[in-house]
């Protein structure tokens, strides 16, 4: 089966730097991708290529096999997307707007046109000016201007930006529905990863413009208990040095000391032989914490957290 | 070819939804009514109508004569050399040298109407290039400032067609405002001062002596000889717009040089390449009526150097559009 969208080796340069170093990867349909990383990591500009709005300095991107440098209009007319904001004419109404891109696209009629109206739930407002609209229902418009032509993959550069929690869910929903029912594949872009990834099934993360890990979102949370010291341990203990000591000297742990509270991490058969160890050394606990470590944690390792805004 | 109608209809559509326009095509239209009004309150229109417009003619030409013989003596008297060229002698030895034409050929001139009113409306013709300038300036740079542009760039049109679509949607705009002008002037004139017939004639100059000429021809031809700066003005504010993303720029720029266009080429007329200013070109009317600003120049030589410009102009704008990178604002 061909790939919805597949990036070849993306480059790109601008000047004599390199904003993209070289990305790959391979998106299915009916999959939902989050594009995760800190601003300035070269999300959007990665957006830009993939839709033709940037050229391509080095390598590709295909639209269900067609390229988008050779063969551009094959390979946009399958693509619906929302750059950054979902900017529209503020002086024409919501039923106009999406009449203006239906007539750029051959085959769509004013049915679909309805039909899409309906799906992102619009009805009502749809004859007002876009410009009286609030930034969520601007934001389902764009939504709607996006599947007009049934496309194979859908692109939403920070969907949730500016949106409030009740407007976040009502998005997220939404992509799932789409994904599940016109079984496109869903590209979303966000710097905050706990935004997206409920509605996401695997998980991207680029750091100046190069992808550093793809993860999957369900493996990750039940699968990875197999993988070794990935509890979050947390323990109120005193004397707290004396603790550290214990845990470095006898099973090579570097601990963290935060007030009272010790943190480090462990696989979960260890956690009764630490404890046995403290004990017999005269150590008083009050408490002892597990949390799993959660897709944000690892996303903080991976990228470092002062990187983030 | 039904998909570049949609694209251009599209583009249309952007133009007159919008209040700005509107209030455009009232202040040209506020403009045709002001001129009537103001020409109904000065001229007496039918002066000519009654049976004695031979000798009416013969004595306006004696107060014409009076008028140059006064004022021959005032400058005398205030020691100023007055030569045969002087603009107001000129001006009235025109009108003198018009009105004889009309009673050596026995010809009755017309009451004025409408048609004589819409010709003198040509010099709206100036608004009208204003008026598309504004639009030729916006056409693309608002697109980037609405952020609009990102979403009319990733549908399976090339950028090209998307450029053209827009270029063809100014030009039809001039059309149609030109259309405006001159339906709007046909029909207030008709209501100030009535038709003249169905194709009146008018004496005009032209190579210095007087023919009689097909008012319709004439209008259409005054109306014509405009549109050539018309064109490459818009075009230039076109380019602008395209390269700066920044309608402000292109409406300054376009507009300043419109206007002072002229003043640039008496300034460097004697330079040998004055001559290639595209200013010293735009006016075609220069050998209709025999005499080119600057010695040398053929209808060919300018046509030839609008040609060039106007490639260079549309040459920039696509390359430029097509290349680049639609980043953020």
């Amino acid at each position: 089966m061909v790939a919805a969208m597949e990036l070849i080796d993306l480059k790109k340069t601008i000047g004599n730097k390199e904003i993209i170093k070289g990305l790959s990867f391979s998106i299915q349909k009916g999959e939902v991708f989050g594009f995760i990383g800190p601003n300035g990591a070269g999300k959007t500009t990665t957006i830009r290529m993939m839709v033709g709005l940037m050229s391509i300095t080095d390598g590709d991107v295909r639209i269900l096999g067609n390229s988008i440098k050779t063969d551009f209009s094959k390979a946009v007319r399958e693509v619906g997307a929302i750059v950054e904001n979902p900017e529209m004419y503020p002086f024409m109404t919501g039923w106009q707007n999406l009449m203006h891109y239906a007539r750029m696209t051959p085959g769509i009629t004013k049915e679909r046109v309805k039909e899409v109206i309906h799906l992102v739930g619009l009805e009502k407002p749809i004859k007002e000016k876009v410009g009286r609209y609030s930034l969520g229902m601007r934001q389902r418009l764009g939504i709607a201007q996006a599947l007009l032509h049934k496309p194979s993959v859908l692109i939403l550069d920070e969907p949730t930006n500016g949106l409030d929690p009740a407007g976040i869910r009502e998005i997220r929903e939404y992509i799932r529905k789409i994904a599940l029912e016109e079984h496109v594949a869903v590209i979303i872009s966000s710097h905050l990863l706990s935004e997206i990834e409920q509605m996401c099934d695997r998980i991207g993360i680029i750091k100046n413009g190069e992808l550093i890990a793809i993860q999957a979102v369900r493996e990750n949370v039940e699968a990875s208990n197999q993988e070794v010291a990935l509890e979050q341990v947390q323990i109120e203990a005193t004397p707290v040095d004396k603790a550290i000591n214990l845990l470095r000297t006898n099973h090579e742990i570097e601990a963290v000391r935060n007030d009272n509270m010790i943190s480090f991490r462990s696989s979960k058969e260890a956690i009764p032989k630490l404890i046995e160890t403290l004990v017999k050394h005269q150590i008083a606990i009050y408490q002892v914490g597990v949390s799993k470590v959660t897709l944000e944690d690892k996303f903080f390792n991976l990228i470092g957290e002062n990187t983030i805004e | 070819m039904s998909r570049f109608f949609k694209l251009v209809f599209n583009e249309q559509f952007k133009i007159y939804i919008r209040k700005s326009t509107w209030i455009m095509y009232i202040i040209l239209a506020g403009l045709i009514i002001g001129n009537a009004a103001l020409t109904n309150s000065f001229d007496e229109p039918n002066k000519y109508t009654d049976d004695n417009w031979r000798e009416v003619l013969e004595e306006e030409n004696k107060l014409l004569q009076q008028d140059n013989d006064t004022y021959t003596q005032e400058m005398k008297e205030n020691d100023q050399e007055v030569t045969e060229d002087d603009s107001y002698l000129q001006f009235n030895m025109t009108e003198i040298e018009k009105n004889n034409y009309y009673l050596e050929n026995d010809i009755q001139p017309h009451s004025y109407g409408a048609w004589q009113f819409v010709l003198d409306n040509a010099m709206l013709l100036s608004v009208v290039s204003l008026l598309t300038i504004i639009i030729a300036a916006g056409i693309v740079a608002n697109e980037f400032r609405w952020g609009t542009i990102k979403l009319l760039l990733i549908r399976p049109i090339s950028r090209s067609v998307v450029l053209l679509s827009k270029y063809v949607s100014v030009l039809l705009f001039a059309l149609f405002t030109l259309i405006f002008v001159y339906v709007v002037s046909l029909l207030v004139g008709g209501v100030f001062f009535g038709f003249e017939g169905i194709n009146p004639s008018i004496v005009i100059e032209k190579n210095s002596a007087f023919t009689d000429v097909s008012m319709v021809s004439e209008v259409f031809s005054a109306y014509g000889y405009s549109i050539v700066n018309l064109v490459m003005m818009t075009t230039f504010a076109f380019m602008i717009s395209v390269v700066f993303r920044n309608s402000a720029l292109a409406i300054g720029v376009a507009i300043f040089l419109m206007m002072s266009g002229n003043t640039i080429v008496a300034f460097f007329s004697d330079r040998d390449w004055a001559k290639y200013i595209l200013f010293a070109n735009t006016d075609l009317k220069q050998y209709a009526s025999g005499t080119p600003w600057i010695e040398g120049m053929t209808l060919s030589f300018s046509i030839t150097v609008l040609l060039v410009y106007y490639i260079i102009f549309m040459a920039i704008s696509w390359i430029v559009f097509k290349k680049r990178d639609v980043a953020g604002h």
